[in-house]
């Protein structure tokens, strides 16, 4: 066998490429086609922010949304927890018979009728039409025990707000009724928070995924991390859903959703903070939301304190409230996003009366606190990590204005997760002012009356009182507003008890934040509650 | 047979001399020792001096002067959020960051140089106990078991600085204890047992003036990893209580506002950390580097 071997000047790589497709060279071009399709996606991602959701969408319906919220969705149920932005998802899926609407009104949703038929009985009647999304009917049964797990859940959310456990009477199979020991004439609104799943498919539990009859279904769910994805009931009974699918995620860092917003990779975040807002604005692509919102912020006294205690007198704890400057707070930390308390409740509540307004005078404040002979007073101030925008800052500035009046504050701020529930409660160690935020879904003042002021021996016994707040003068106005059916009148009593709860100075420094939301401008409809939700089903999106 | 006195009397010309490794190891050393004492200076002494420095209040601020960028009018690295000069926070800040600093080395090199000693020069059962705690210790996740005694106990200056210093012992007492490994079989050891010394008098006295030089050394670059602990403490919300500054309690303030624009309540503490810290790891190394030199040098 002879080779035939080049030879003089020609090498043998010459004389292998004069051949044609060199070995070396067909590596190469695989290597580099390899290192392309590795590499490529990365860098076309790179070069440029894209949008994940943006090409299913098509004229107005149709399309994909992409939701970033601040805090983990736990579950697609409210019974142990609901905060504002969580409501929006909750609700897509499953329906309440009533519902809040966007004037805070409440609307009817899976009833046809919701009626106080006499002051202690509510009569109502379900819709004809309404079924599950798997076609199967709503029906009085599940409605029956719906009520019964909301109130059988341990330390529910939900059922804290009712005055008592209604009780419920099956009158034929499309109507009920709903009977209080004690007239509720907001039960209407009330009942907007409780949910209606198939009474074989609910527990008394939060439930992560399952059968609503809301206009959207759950095609995967992940509560440990709070992803879900959501597709339009095809099968349901009322207007279908403008969108294909809702994917749901979150995302803690504040700037983390801000970049996940500018870069495309979400089409909505909700419950910025005021300097995300402001720096949001100046994007081309980005609108910022805004409506009045309904929850409070206060700095809360501790009333569970010693009767020989500074803060045991109205007069000191008005006299701690001049000294906080509100204006400048407002104005600097608070990017002129939030409104100063006029009441007890926000101004934005059904029921809200205007008790007074919180004003900076430090030598008022000096003045009533030596009036009092309290000198050297050393406070503490505690509250949960982010329990509202720039919590930290604002809390920090409040030292440097106490400071002026003479009074030492500490601050003990507790980390999420971290027990704020014992510290509340004084299990975990003293303290003297709380800094809390105080939602609202049902658009009434009465709620947050009731919720906050209307504590009683009984329940203090247990704690179960808004920090030590017992005042029976108060209680009582609030239970026979809470009673009586003449609007007016209930006006005129739950304002009575407002101003009571005014002279009294519960808090330092009382606020509103403004619902804040950014979403993509492919995002063309989408109305916010004043309650800081929405309907998800009539958000519609753009190419 | 004549010589050439104009010929030099060796081949190694002081040329060869300057680049052999050795000379190239020295300089490396020395440049390494200054460049380490000016990024080390550059914040060590603004921070030891910042109470006697004109320097606003770090804790109360003016609202009306919130988030100004650098160089602003009377703020030369800006305020945050609350009015509060930038400069100022960093500066107090630091003297949080390096006390609790200082202090942990102190007693992690004054634990780990007396276990250390006692487990080398001892051995038997008293090493066996001394280096299994020793292992023990390194194999727990360092930044975990921080934030766990921290949940316990609370977070204070004295908690803290007790916590980075049990958590760094370990790193001397293994030096120490190698060393005197080394030194206890030395003539000197032995001359000072004939002379009647009780043994933790030759350790005291004899061993570990000894070893000194190198185990500071050691201990000395401790501080960069106890600064850096102290501030991710702080960053993670587990620093001491506000609204007294720590360099990762002003970035972890800062890192929602970067995306806003408010870049500098991020980056000036951050590069605060990261000049001291390069520059207390390049002194360290230049000293360490200097005493092998040294101590090869005396055998």
């Amino acid at each position: 066998m002879t080779h035939n071997i080049p030879m003089g000047g020609t090498s043998g790589a010459e004389v292998v490429a004069e051949g044609g497709v060199s070995r070396r060279s067909i590596l190469q071009l695989a290597a580099f086609l390899g290192a392309g399709t590795l590499l490529g996606p990365t860098l076309v991602a790179c070069a440029g922010p894209q949008s994940t959701s943006g090409g299913s969408a098509s004229g107005g319906t149709g399309g994909k949304l992409s939701i970033t919220l601040n805090r983990n969705l736990v579950s697609l149920d409210n019974k142990l927890n609901q905060y504002d932005a969580a409501v929006t998802v909750q609700r897509a899926v499953r329906q309440a018979l009533t519902r809040i609407g966007l004037d805070l009104k409440p609307e009817l949703v899976l009833a046809k009728s919701f009626k106080q038929t006499s002051p202690t009985v509510w009569t109502v009647a379900l819709r004809d039409d309404i079924h599950y999304s798997d076609k199967s009917p709503v029906t009085v049964a599940d409605v029956e025990t719906a009520i019964k797990l909301y109130f059988q859940v341990k330390a529910g959310y939900v059922a804290s707000q009712f005055p008592e456990q209604p009780t419920f009477t099956k009158v034929d199979d499309k109507s009920f009724t709903l009977t209080t020991t004690k007239p509720v004439v907001t039960l209407n609104s009330l009942m907007s928070n409780i949910l209606i799943t198939p009474a074989a498919a609910n527990k008394a539990e939060e439930l992560r995924d399952g059968l609503g009859s809301g206009p959207f279904t759950v095609a995967a769910a992940d509560s440990g991390t709070g992803t879900y994805r959501l597709v339009r009931n095809e099968n349901y009974w009322g207007e279908k859903a403008l969108l294909d699918e809702v994917n749901v995620s979150y995302q803690e860092e504040e700037g983390a959703r801000v970049i996940a917003l500018t870069s495309g990779q979400t089409d909505v975040i909700d419950t910025i903070t005021p300097e995300s807002a402001a720096s949001l604005k100046s994007n081309k692509d980005i609108e910022v939301l805004q409506t009045k919102g309904t929850r409070l912020i206060h700095l809360f006294y501790n009333f569970r304190k010693p009767a020989g205690h500074p803060l045991s007198k109205a007069t000191v704890r008005e006299a701690l409230s001049h000294a906080i400057d509100h204006d400048a707070l407002i104005k600097s930390l608070m990017a002129g996003q939030v409104t100063s308390a006029e009441g007890v409740v926000p101004s934005t509540l059904e029921g809200f009366a205007q008790t007074g307004t919180y004003t900076f005078d430090v030598a008022k404040a000096k003045s009533m606190l030596a009036a009092e002979g309290v000198s050297g007073l050393k406070l503490r101030a505690i509250w949960e990590d982010s329990e509202f925008a720039g919590a930290a800052r604002v809390m920090e500035a409040i030292v440097g204005m106490l400071a002026d009046v003479g009074v030492a504050l500490e601050l003990k701020q507790i980390p999420k997760g971290g027990d704020i529930n014992a510290w509340r409660r004084g299990e975990a160690g003293d303290w003297d002012i709380l800094a809390n935020g105080y939602g609202n879904q049902t658009g009434l003042a009465i709620t947050n009356l009731q919720g906050q002021y209307g504590g009683t021996a009984a329940k203090e016994k247990t704690r179960d009182t808004y920090h030590g707040f017992v005042h029976p003068e108060v209680t009582s106005l609030l239970d026979a507003a809470s009673q009586n059916p003449d609007v007016a009148a209930r006006n005129a009593q739950l304002k009575d008890a407002q101003e009571k709860i005014w002279a009294l100075w519960p808090a330092m420094w009382a606020w509103t934040p403004n619902n804040l939301l950014a979403r993509r401008k492919r995002v063309t409809t989408l109305d916010l509650s004043p309650g800081n939700f929405y309907d998800l089903s009539t958000v519609k999106v753009s190419g | 047979m004549a010589l050439d006195q104009t010929a030099p009397p060796t081949a190694v010309t002081p040329r060869l001399l300057r680049r052999s490794a050795a000379a190239r190891r020295a300089r490396h050393s020395t440049i390494k020792i200054w460049l380490g004492a000016i990024c080390a200076s550059i914040i060590i002494i603004p921070v030891a001096l910042a109470r006697v420095l004109p320097l606003p209040d770090p804790v109360r601020g003016v609202l009306r002067d919130s988030s100004l960028p650098p160089l602003s009018d009377g703020h030369l690295l800006g305020t945050d959020p609350n009015g509060r000069d930038l400069l100022s926070r960093i500066l107090f800040g630091g003297q949080t960051s390096l006390v609790i600093g200082l202090l942990a080395i102190v007693i992690s090199g004054l634990v780990g140089i007396v276990l250390g000693a006692v487990a080398g020069y001892y051995g038997g059962w008293v090493d066996t106990l001394v280096s299994r705690a020793l292992e023990a210790q390194m194999s727990l996740p360092l930044l975990l078991m921080l934030l766990l005694v921290v949940a316990l106990f609370g977070p204070s200056i004295a908690v803290i600085t007790l916590v980075i210093a049990v958590a760094q012992w370990p790193e001397p007492a293994r030096l120490t204890r190698a060393l005197v490994l080394v030194e206890r079989e030395k003539p000197y050891v032995a001359a000072a047992q004939v002379l009647g010394l009780r043994r933790p008098t030759v350790i005291g006295r004899h061993i570990i003036p000894n070893i000194l030089p190198q185990v500071l050394v050691v201990v000395f670059l401790l501080l960069a990893q106890a600064v850096l602990l102290e501030s991710a403490l702080s960053f993670l919300g587990a620093g001491v209580q506000r609204p007294y500054p720590t360099w990762g309690g002003i970035i972890s303030d800062g890192r929602e506002l970067f995306v806003t624009g408010k870049w500098w309540l991020v980056t000036i503490p951050g590069i605060a950390i990261a000049l001291l810290v390069i520059g207390v790891n390049l002194l360290g190394d230049g000293l360490r580097d200097r005493t092998r030199r040294a101590k090869a040098g005396d055998s």
